[in-house]
């Protein structure tokens, strides 16, 4: 049976999906620059290469998915890199456990303080969870006895962690205890944001400047090469972290899969997802409406240090060291690509598939220039070209496209130039394309 | 399902319009070499590449293609990668790190491409062969040197400043380690500063120059583990009206750089931290050629000052 694609379908269609057609076509475009080998085999092509870029992105990939969550809300998060980097090393610390490392471990009070605070904060919210299935209110006395309560536990737990472990953690001791720091800071993050009324933007730059300092001093400073790990002094089963499926399917990249996956889930599918998009979209609407601003961007900024250190974890596993530095510049590769995925700085508008496109056309652009054997100096001004490109066609129709004078001067107003705090109701004026680009990125 | 159809017709024709359009072997090239540089932020680096370029441009047989990996173990790993995907006769591979780096090394070696490490080791022996100067015995000269300008071994006196390239890095350690085996002999000679690591850059010796300048009313030498580090502490101490009582050493004596400062009396002495760049291009051919080659080849070191200085501007087409 013939259907007659009407060409307003097919423009709404092409206009949905011009993403994957920025992806595809830089997909042509290294199939057809890409060298062959003696064999007749188009490299580019080539499992092995195909395999080495889905690792290449997994930890800025997984990094990135936490970012889109964070700036979906309108916010931003520049520690990540830092986050990574502590996750990196800790890791490292944890597969060479030795006296240093537990003296390390019991001198570094500011790590246990946030993983006790984290754990007083888990107890005031289950104080929290029964007020909800009980029905009753406790008042804060209540809460802040409950606090301290899991701070003291916290402690309790901490010191009998430094001190009692086993010599090795195994790799579920490592994805849980390493990734639960991650999350903590992320916690801070999002708690100085929304209870200290701050800018996100100040407060993870100095979460960032000040996470980098707690990762070299958790590294030793005087440490002639970082904690590393060599595969002779950690556990064996840490290898299946960096191992090659069937020759082929990276461990990081499986991980960075289910992210994806999970998170896509968590926004198209819950409640909490479509509170993000709301508070994106107008905070003072959201709140207005009851939905808990505050605890639900507390969530994204410890969702997104989370995935920052569990990214530390497979830096680790895949480049067999603990870095400090790991993750210095990691946040703007990230937010690069949620950005040529779509996903608007001002928050509401975006998606994980998006950043999961961004993600893949920032690797495989890596991946063709090198295999071009492009002088790197070359690379950066095409890389800074290509991102601008891809976000032009991100940002703007197609038929503003096509027209120059529109592109830059513009008769049709921004699809997202509703400004926060502003009413929330569509300009008159909106054009039926950019209404149309609007309802297709919530669809 | 007219849009899957869309989808797949252009998939489709996507990879049957993808003909092979480029051969792997540029026009008269028979071997091609990879070397995987870690950076190109510093001066040494560039030399690094410089005098490989110059060695490979001898040799007409041979296409050499160079990656940067801008100072990042990830993109280090990638452009690796990437040179095992092409096929590379030989890859020559200057580590940014040590462990890092080691991975992907093995990965080369696993797909039967000779591997030659140049500058810093990996955390392996199955490489083909490793290039690299010694970082201890450069320190030993310039501890040796110190001490000699000092008032020379059991007179030695004075207040130095010994600044570091970076705790991270190795070259950094044993670059101190060989000085202070030396230094340390004379009770005369004092550090006044504590380890302070600035990142072999320029900018970070001068700032920190001019703080030890303001806590420190004499300071008589300074160690740099590179020289533009040494020169950034010159001209901390040139801006305060200091610089004339006060020797500064540094490491590396690149042409363009360290040895003009020599020669224009900026520096005391710097020594030579030659770069394997111009042996890794000749061994690698001797291994594509089928000759066996040694394991490990340690490049000499050498003391530049006022009195040859002008010899090796000239030698470089400089002077």
């Amino acid at each position: 049976m013939v259907t007659r694609v009407s060409a307003e379908t097919l423009s709404a269609f092409l206009l949905r999906t011009k993403l994957y057609w920025s992806l595809l076509i830089l997909l042509a475009v290294g199939i057809f620059t890409s060298p062959v080998s003696s064999k007749g085999v188009n490299i580019f092509l080539s499992t092995g290469n195909l395999s080495d870029v889905l690792r290449q992105v997994s930890n800025n990939g997984i990094v990135a998915v936490g970012m889109t969550l964070v700036i979906l809300t309108g916010g931003i998060d520049l520690s990540v890199g830092s986050i990574m980097a502590l996750g990196s090393v800790l890791c490292a610390m944890l597969l060479t456990y030795d006296e240093r490392t537990s003296a390390t471990l019991l001198s570094f009070p500011i790590l246990a303080l946030v993983c006790a605070s984290f754990a007083a904060w888990g107890a005031t919210q289950l104080m929290g969870l029964r007020n909800r299935i009980v029905g009753t209110n406790t008042d804060p006395p209540h809460r802040i006895f409950a606090g301290l309560i899991g701070l003291g536990a916290a402690i309790v737990a901490w010191w009998l962690a430094a001190s009692q472990v086993p010599t090795k953690f195994g790799v579920l001791g490592i994805l849980v205890v390493v990734p639960a720091v991650g999350l903590a800071f992320g916690w801070l993050n999002g708690l100085i944001i929304t209870k200290g009324r701050l800018q996100p933007f100040i407060v993870t730059l100095a979460m960032m400047v000040g996470v980098l300092g707690i990762a070299r001093i958790v590294a030793g400073q005087d440490a002639a090469v970082h904690p590393v790990y060599t595969g002779t002094n950690a556990t064996e089963d840490f290898d299946i972290l960096r191992a090659l499926l069937y020759r082929v399917v990276p461990v990081p990249g499986l991980f960075f899969l289910a992210v994806v996956l999970l998170s896509a889930l968590l926004l198209r599918a819950t409640t909490f997802g479509r509170y993000v998009y709301a508070i994106g979209g107008n905070e003072q609407a959201a709140r207005l409406s009851g939905v808990a601003v505050d605890q639900v961007k507390i969530a994204v900024y410890a969702i997104s240090g989370f995935l920052a250190s569990l990214a530390g974890v497979l830096y680790t596993a895949q480049y067999r060291q603990g870095k400090p530095d790991a993750g210095v510049g990691m946040e703007l590769d990230a937010i690069a690509a949620v950005v040529i995925g779509g996903t608007s700085l001002m928050g509401g508008k975006g998606s994980i598939a998006g950043t999961f496109v961004g993600v893949l056309i920032f690797g495989f652009l890596g991946n063709i220039l090198q295999l071009n054997n492009i002088d790197s100096n070359t690379q950066l001004v095409l890389k800074g070209g290509i991102i601008l490109a891809a976000v032009l066609v991100q940002e703007r129709s197609l038929s503003e496209l096509f027209s120059l004078r529109k592109l830059f001067v513009g008769t049709v107003p921004r699809s997202d130039a509703v400004q926060p705090g502003s009413s929330s109701i569509p300009h008159a004026e909106v054009t039926a394309t950019a209404a149309e680009a609007r309802l297709a990125d919530h669809q | 399902m007219e849009r899957r159809t869309f989808l797949k017709a252009t998939g489709a024709g996507l990879i049957v319009a993808a003909s092979p359009l480029r051969s792997v072997f540029a026009q008269g090239k028979k071997y091609r070499f990879g070397f995987s540089q870690s950076t190109t932020l510093e001066p040494w680096r560039v030399q690094f590449n410089k005098d490989m370029k110059r060695e490979a441009d001898l040799h007409p047989e041979v296409e050499l293609l160079i990656s940067d990996g801008q100072d990042k173990t990830e993109k280090q790993v990638a452009d690796v990668e990437n040179f095992i995907r092409q096929g590379v006769d030989v890859l020559l591979i200057s580590p940014k790190e040590s462990a890092g780096l080691t991975g992907v090394t093995l990965k080369a070696i696993e797909a039967g491409i000779p591997v030659i490490v140049l500058d810093r080791n990996v955390d392996t022996d199955k490489y083909t062969q490793f290039i690299g100067g010694d970082n201890v015995v450069i320190g030993r000269a310039a501890g040796e040197y110190a001490v000699k300008v000092l008032g020379g071994a059991g007179k030695a006196k004075g207040n130095i400043v010994e600044i570091w390239g970076g705790f991270g890095t190795q070259a950094s350690h044993d670059r101190s380690n060989g000085f202070h085996e030396i230094a340390d002999k004379e009770n005369g000679i004092k550090l006044v500063n504590e380890k302070i690591d600035c990142d072999w850059k320029q900018n970070k010796a001068y700032d920190l120059m001019a703080n030890l300048l303001k806590a420190n009313e004499q300071i008589d030498l300074v160690y740099g583990h590179n020289d533009p580090m040494a020169y950034g502490a010159f001209l901390a101490a040139k801006d305060v009206g200091r610089e004339k009582d006060i020797k500064f050493l540094g490491i590396d004596a690149i042409p363009n750089e360290g040895v003009q400062w020599v020669n224009k009396g900026q520096l005391t002495a710097t020594f030579l931290y030659a770069t394997p760049g111009a042996e890794g291009v000749r061994q690698a051919l001797k291994i594509v050629k089928g000759e066996t080659v040694p394991k490990t080849i340690t490049l000499p070191t050498m003391t530049v000052d006022k009195s040859n200085a002008l010899q090796i501007l000239k030698e470089n087409g400089l002077a």
